[in-house]
């Protein structure tokens, strides 16, 4: 879709960037779209709360879609589970409006982005379900209940990894291994041959 | 103290028998209420007011009325006025968290216990926490903000160095401070994120949980690249020195540090 609606989305996050969430105004974002307030409020009747919920949403998933296109050719669920960690951990750290506004407004975002983790918990857990399937369970496992805590895993891990270097792919093979697969798969082959 | 703060507000608890002491029981309500330090009477002055009417609204002539004192009073005691009375809160609050942690993970007989009466208790503790449940309801901004990104991080740092001590009885030290650490992700990723139709409040599903997820993976971090062999498996099992609550599948971690 590149029609105004875009066009929009666009010219607000290059607002963001530069004043950040709070400062942004329709004004802002028309100007920057070339197109009147009028018709920003046509596509965004909400007005700036509506816009800015919308730029937010949009980056969240084109994130996730990014994701999705790192690892979607993987052959296995190990591999899912080490590109996507490490590729989405990189990506959050370069993320040069998102680590902006993380320092300066985290009071406006963070509500925001818990609101978008609920939806995307059930976008991870179903795309980790045929590989689920695929690789098998350990006895007693149940298929949607382990995608949902593997789902939320990933979610902590990407955005607070704690102790955890993502950025070490040892590090990252052994956490897919023992914090994430161990008891959701049966077996598990070595992290090195 | 200071990134302690807000933290507060995430885990406290309006329980107050641990602040009060064992002695409380025998006095009328009255009477306690009246002994209680100015302080701690205008500290649960403030929870209530948060829990009916959240941060923002709350004034500190409601907090006097709450605690039955006078305004000047309550600023006699906190010459900071409301940032100092909220700040209080925050630490009551953690401290009141921190205790009721350590009560239930201190009395449990083996790893799968401990696991169990921690999470349990943080998330009945959150769960049940009326001051924070409102401001999660209305004035999520300061809590939500605390649960991502670099300062969860932090809040993940301080509660693992608070619970790691209580698994070091099953588990070496970097083994507890992964499993202190792990935990509380989980507990944290259901509070803020629930699934539907799990309670981390019932301590029957969180038993699951930790028997599902938790125990095999504590097992494969102590193997090479975390692959878990079947015959370290069975060793385990040999020298298990408890199984009260174990079924084969988890019998063997249990004990396996002892």
């Amino acid at each position: 879709m590149d029609g105004p609606r875009q066009r929009i989305l666009e010219a607000t996050y290059a607002c963001v960037a530069r004043w950040g969430l709070s400062k942004t105004t329709v004004e802002d974002a028309a100007r920057e779209a070339g197109l009147s307030r009028a018709t920003v409020y046509r596509y965004f009747p909400g007005g700036r709360d509506e816009l800015i919920d919308a730029v937010v949403s949009w980056q969240y998933l084109l994130f996730f879609v990014r994701l999705y296109e790192e690892v979607h050719g993987a052959t296995s669920l190990e591999e899912v589970l080490e590109r996507g960690l490490g590729f989405a951990r990189r990506s959050l750290v370069e993320h040069e409006v998102l680590q902006k506004v993380l320092e300066t407004e985290p009071d406006v975002l963070m509500p925001k982005l818990t609101v978008e983790s609920k939806r995307t918990v059930g976008l991870i857990a179903g795309f980790l379900v045929p590989y689920l399937h695929e690789h098998g369970l350990a006895p007693g496992v149940e298929v949607h209940e382990a995608a949902d805590f593997l789902a939320r895993m990933i979610l902590s891990y990407i955005s607070s990894p704690g102790h955890w270097d993502l950025a070490d792919p040892e590090q990252v093979a052994t956490l897919v291994r023992t914090e994430l697969l161990a008891g959701v798969v049966g077996d598990l082959k070595p992290a090195v041959p | 103290m200071r990134h302690l703060a807000q933290y507060c507000l995430i885990v406290g608890v309006a329980r107050l028998e641990l602040v009060r002491g064992a002695g409380a029981d025998a006095r009328t309500p009255e009477r306690v209420e009246r002994a209680l330090p100015v302080r701690v009477r205008v500290i649960d002055g403030a929870l209530a007011c948060i829990a009916r009417q959240g941060m923002a609204k709350t004034t500190l002539d409601d907090v006097a009325r709450e605690a039955r004192c006078s305004r000047a009073t309550v600023y006699r005691a906190f010459p900071g006025g409301k940032d100092a009375v909220l700040h209080a809160v925050v630490d009551t609050e953690v401290s009141r968290f921190f205790s009721a942690l350590a009560v239930s993970m201190g009395g449990a007989g083996d790893l799968e216990d401990v696991l169990v009466a921690g999470m349990t208790e943080a998330a009945t503790r959150v769960t049940e926490h009326r001051a924070l449940q409102y401001l999660l309801a209305y004035e999520p901004e300061p809590v939500l903000s605390q649960l991502a990104f670099t300062r969860m991080d932090e809040v993940l740092a301080v509660t693992c160095a608070f619970t790691t001590p209580f698994l070091g009885r099953w588990l070496d030290q970097p083994e507890s401070r992964r499993v202190a650490e792990w935990a509380a992700r989980i507990v944290i990723s259901y509070l803020v994120c629930p699934a539907e139709g799990v309670h981390l409040t019932d301590a029957g599903q969180v038993r699951r949980l930790v028997r599902l997820f938790v125990l095999p993976g504590i097992r494969a971090l102590r193997e090479p690249n975390g692959v878990v062999h079947s015959a370290r498996a069975a060793g385990g099992r040999r020298r298990a020195t408890r199984s009260v609550h174990s079924n084969p599948s988890t019998s063997t971690t249990k004990g396996e540090a002892s």
